[in-house]
Parts: structure tokens; C-alpha cells; sequence
């Protein structure tokens, strides 16, 4: 990032929390309906010291990464079948469709009924939230292959499932990324919004508990804390390797 | 009976929901060693007959053989060379070339070997772990040719391989092809619009007929190697096939 990029950047959130703490000071709503940035910060520091915070991460984070691993998985057979058989992409394919229209939040139900108030519950609706937008980012990229990719593989001796591994998987790849991206996005919000209805541990039960103790400050926190994490995912991790596969490709 | 054989092929394509004959009865004899080239007016079939040829498309009658033993699909004994390489972009070169070697179940150190030899062939060697996107259009044609040749195939097929290239980096290759032809003595058959191209490399020059295509005229050329452009003695044998060429010759 350029310096003055991110001098501007900087400034612009040190400019928020200079307004918020104006605001705050200037009493216009009472301490426990508006609080500081202090009393912000003061919530976060309790929950690193006794580990709850953490403990609410790893929580979330590990479901996100059972359901997200589950989505991906279940989205490249999908997508890679729906692209090579006509057939899946007529029938299976126009039901994927739909089911991609239902937010996650709308399985929550089907999966308390189903699974009850466990885990297994959340990660199914983080997978069923995620797997549709991997699955049709799979398949326009499978559909998108050059023809003569596929047909020098043949021709150099490829059965089907090497095709799959060493020519499909990796030629749709800069679509496959994007659909690990939205399918992130999907998950991550699949994973919060499962929480606070199921209130069964995790970051989306912290809000819950913030909400349920009047306690304006934690919900802020921790909403600060689901922020900062997807932050850290689209920069770090999804950034990183959008942009190896871009310069490996050629396309940048 | 020759190396390669093409009996009585025909292909008729839908057009307008009706068949379109394209290839009428093409009979071929190749030998051993033997460089064929095609030429024929552009959409007369002559890439298709290729592509017939290798397993990537099905004749409507007629039979390919390859050594007596008639042929279904592709196989690594008849490796294509395509017209824009398909090269690809996300192997590097060496990784290009060990390509139908890795899929043949070949350990590492032994691909590592054979590879070797044909990129130092191909004068690939300083840009074996270089990616596709950043080769110039020569190169790209280079790992094509080189890829083809570790499979060792007992025919070489190539579709208008340097159509795209500028005229200084094609008369090169065109040299250069005819070396390895000779270092290397493999059956090539060889598809070009190109007469000048044709006559430089082939020991035979077949004319395909406009569409429905059969063998117009058979050129034997039997001139010493390397053959350049530019060389007088050449010409003789385009003026006969560009007198093949030009519609006019419809009317005997």
C-alpha cells in the first residue's frame, strides 16, 4: 500500500473514533444505550483477559472452517459433474439455483429440527449457505476451460479423473477462487447469524449475551471482532492467493 | 500397407439441421518417416481429417490404422500439435512438457531426464521453469513441439502449428522442424494453408479439394534438406499446387 494511501486510511478512522468520542462526551444518550470507544475497548480487554473472546473466536472459526471444508468439497463434485454431464446440469443444476436464492439464516430451522442444538447443526447451515455459491463459481469455470485443454490432455493420454485433477480443477481455478470467496462470505455470515439463533456458543452467542445483559458495549466489540476477522480472511488469506493464481495465469 | 493408413474417410457435419459432406472418401498411405503435409483451400476439411485422425473426432465412415491395427479414440501414439499450442498457463514449461509423461504414471527422475533432452532439443532449456504467458509466440510453439515429442508418439500430427507466428520466427522453425524430422525420424503429417510451408517441409504435398474435400493432386518432393524459403528451386513445386489451389481449376 502506498504511504499516503494509508495516511489517508489512518485518518479517516482515527476521524471516527475522534466523532464517536465527541458524541459520547456530548451527552446525548445515556452511557449504557451509547458507549465510548473507551468503554468499547475496556469490554474487549476483559474478554482477552478471561479468555472468553477467544474461546467465542475458536469457536466460530472452527466451524466456519468444518462448514466452509464441507461446502468446497461437496461444490467442486457438484459444479465439475453439473459442467461434464448435461443431464446433472438440467435437473441437479436448476435446483441448485433455487436452493442458492434461500439465505442461510432460512435453513436455521430445518437444522434445529433436525440436528437439535449442536454443532453439527451450525455447520450445516454454514455448508448448505456456502456450497451453492462454490458449486455454480465450479461450474461456469469448468464451462469456461478452452476446449483444446482438454482435448491436448486426451490426447496425451488423460482418463477422466486425471482430467479432472490435472486439467479441470486447475484451468477453472481463477473461478473456483472467486466461488471460495463468495462461499467465505456466505460462511462467515452463515456461521454468526446460525450462533445467535441456536445460542450455543461462538461470537453470534457473545452478541446474543451482550443484547440479553443490556451490555451495548459488548455487542460493539464483538461486532468489532466479526469485522476485523473477515477483514483479516478477504486481506490475508483469499488476497494472497487470488494474487498468485492472477500473476501464475497471466492475467495481471 | 504403410505406418499410417486413413481408408475410405468420410464426415458429414449438420448444416441448417441438414448433413453437409465435408471429407469425401479420404484414402491415405503414410510411411514410415514419411513428412505429409496437407494444404487446401481454408474450410475444406483438411483439420478435421487431422482431428479424425488423432481420436478427437469420430469419422461417419471409413477407418483409421496405425500399423495394420485399426484405431478408436486418441492415444499417445498419435500426439497433436495445435494451432494455438493449448499450452498450459498454470504448469510452467517443463512442467508443459513432462505433462502426458506424469500422467503415464512416469517417477519423477525419468521425466526429469527425458524432458531434459527435448527442452535442450527445442533450445527450451533456460526457460524451463519459466510460465506460458510470459513466452512469445515462438516460444509457445517450441514447448508445443517439445511436449508432443517426449511422448515419443509414432505419429506427429500438426494443425497449422505456425500460422500465427511473424514470418522471421516461422522460417526459423520451419528449419528447425525439418531438423528434428531428420534427427528424429518421425511420420509427421502436417496440415498448412500455407504452400510455401509445404512445399519447404513435406516429402509429400497432398492438395485437398473445396468442400466436400478428396486428395486433388499428390506432389513427391524430393529435394535437399534443410530446404529455405527463399531457395528458387522450390518454386516449381508451388506454382503446381497454387495452380491446384485456385477455384478456376473447378472447371477441368
Amino acid at each position: 500500500m502506498k504511504p499516503s494511501t494509508l495516511a489517508k486510511k489512518i485518518g479517516f478512522y482515527v476521524m471516527i473514533i475522534i466523532v464517536w468520542q465527541g458524541l459520547d462526551s456530548a451527552d446525548i444518550w445515556p452511557d449504557n444505550i451509547f458507549p465510548s470507544p473507551v468503554d468499547v475497548v475496556e469490554d474487549l480487554a476483559y474478554g482477552v483477559s478471561d479468555g472468553s473472546l477467544f474461546f467465542g473466536i475458536g469457536t466460530s472459526l472452527l466451524r466456519l472452517i468444518v462448514g466452509l471444508s464441507i461446502a468446497i468439497a461437496g461444490g467442486l463434485v457438484l459444479g465439475i459433474f453439473m459442467a461434464r454431464v448435461e443431464t446433472v446440469n438440467q435437473t441437479i443444476g436448476s435446483l441448485v439455483l433455487g436452493l442458492q436464492s434461500i439465505p442461510s439464516i432460512a435453513w436455521v430451522p430445518l437444522a434445529i429440527l433436525w440436528l437439535g442444538l449442536t454443532d453439527a447443526g451450525i455447520i450445516f447451515v454454514v455448508a448448505i449457505g456456502a456450497i451453492f455459491a462454490v458449486t455454480i463459481n465450479t461450474y461456469t469455470g469448468v464451462k469456461n476451460i478452452n476446449p483444446s485443454y482438454i482435448e491436448a490432455a486426451r490426447n496425451m493420454g488423460a482418463k477422466e479423473g486425471q482430467l479432472i485433477t490435472s486439467i479441470l480443477i486447475p484451468a477453472a481455478f481463477p473461478f473456483i477462487m472467486s466461488g471460495f470467496k463468495q462461499g467465505w462470505a456466505f460462511a462467515w455470515r452463515g456461521v454468526i447469524g446460525a450462533e445467535l439463533l441456536f445460542s450455543f456458543l461462538g461470537l453470534g452467542f457473545l452478541l446474543n449475551v451482550g443484547r440479553q445483559l443490556n451490555d451495548v458495549s459488548q455487542v460493539i466489540a464483538i461486532m468489532l471482532v466479526i469485522m476485523g476477522i473477515g477483514i483479516l480472511a478477504e486481506g490475508l488469506v483469499f488476497k494472497k492467493i487470488e494474487d498468485k493464481v492472477m500473476t501464475r495465469w497471466g492475467l495481471r | 500397407m504403410g505406418k499410417l493408413e486413413s481408408r475410405n474417410i468420410e464426415k458429414y457435419f449438420k448444416h441448417d439441421g441438414k448433413p453437409l459432406k465435408t471429407l469425401d472418401g479420404i484414402d491415405l498411405n503414410v510411411e514410415d518417416g514419411e513428412f505429409v503435409c496437407i494444404v487446401g483451400p481454408s474450410g475444406c476439411g483438411k483439420s478435421t481429417f487431422l482431428r479424425i485422425t488423432a481420436g478427437l473426432e469420430e469419422p461417419s465412415n471409413g477407418q483409421i490404422f496405425l500399423d495394420g491395427q485399426s484405431l478408436t479414440g486418441t492415444g499417445p501414439d498419435r500426439i497433436m500439435v495445435f494451432q494455438e499450442g493449448a499450452l498450459f498457463p498454470w504448469l510452467n514449461v517443463q512442467d508443459n512438457v513432462e505433462y502426458g509423461l506424469k500422467i503415464a504414471g512416469i517417477p519423477k527422475e525419468e521425466r526429469n531426464e527425458i524432458s531434459g533432452r527435448y527442452l535442450d532439443m527445442m533450445q527450451l532449456t533456460q526457460f524451463a521453469t519459466s510460465y506460458i504467458h510470459q513466452l512469445s509466440t515462438g516460444m509457445k510453439q517450441r514447448v508445443a513441439i517439445a511436449r508432443a515429442l517426449v511422448m515419443e508418439p509414432d505419429v506427429l500430427l500438426m494443425d497449422e502449428p505456425f500460422a500465427a507466428l511473424d514470418p522471421q520466427t516461422r522460417d526459423l522453425l520451419l528449419v528447425e522442424l525439418q531438423l528434428i524430422w531428420q534427427k528424429t525420424k518421425k511420420t509427421i503429417v502436417f496440415v498448412t494453408h500455407n504452400v510455401t510451408e509445404a512445399v519447404m517441409l513435406g516429402t509429400r504435398v497432398l492438395v485437398f479439394s473445396h468442400r466436400p474435400a478428396k486428395i486433388k493432386k499428390e506432389v513427391k518432393i524430393d529435394y535437399k534438406r534443410p530446404r529455405v524459403a527463399e531457395d528458387e528451386n522450390l518454386l516449381p513445386y508451388q506454382q503446381k499446387i497454387l495452380a491446384e489451389l485456385r477455384p478456376s481449376s473447378k472447371v477441368d
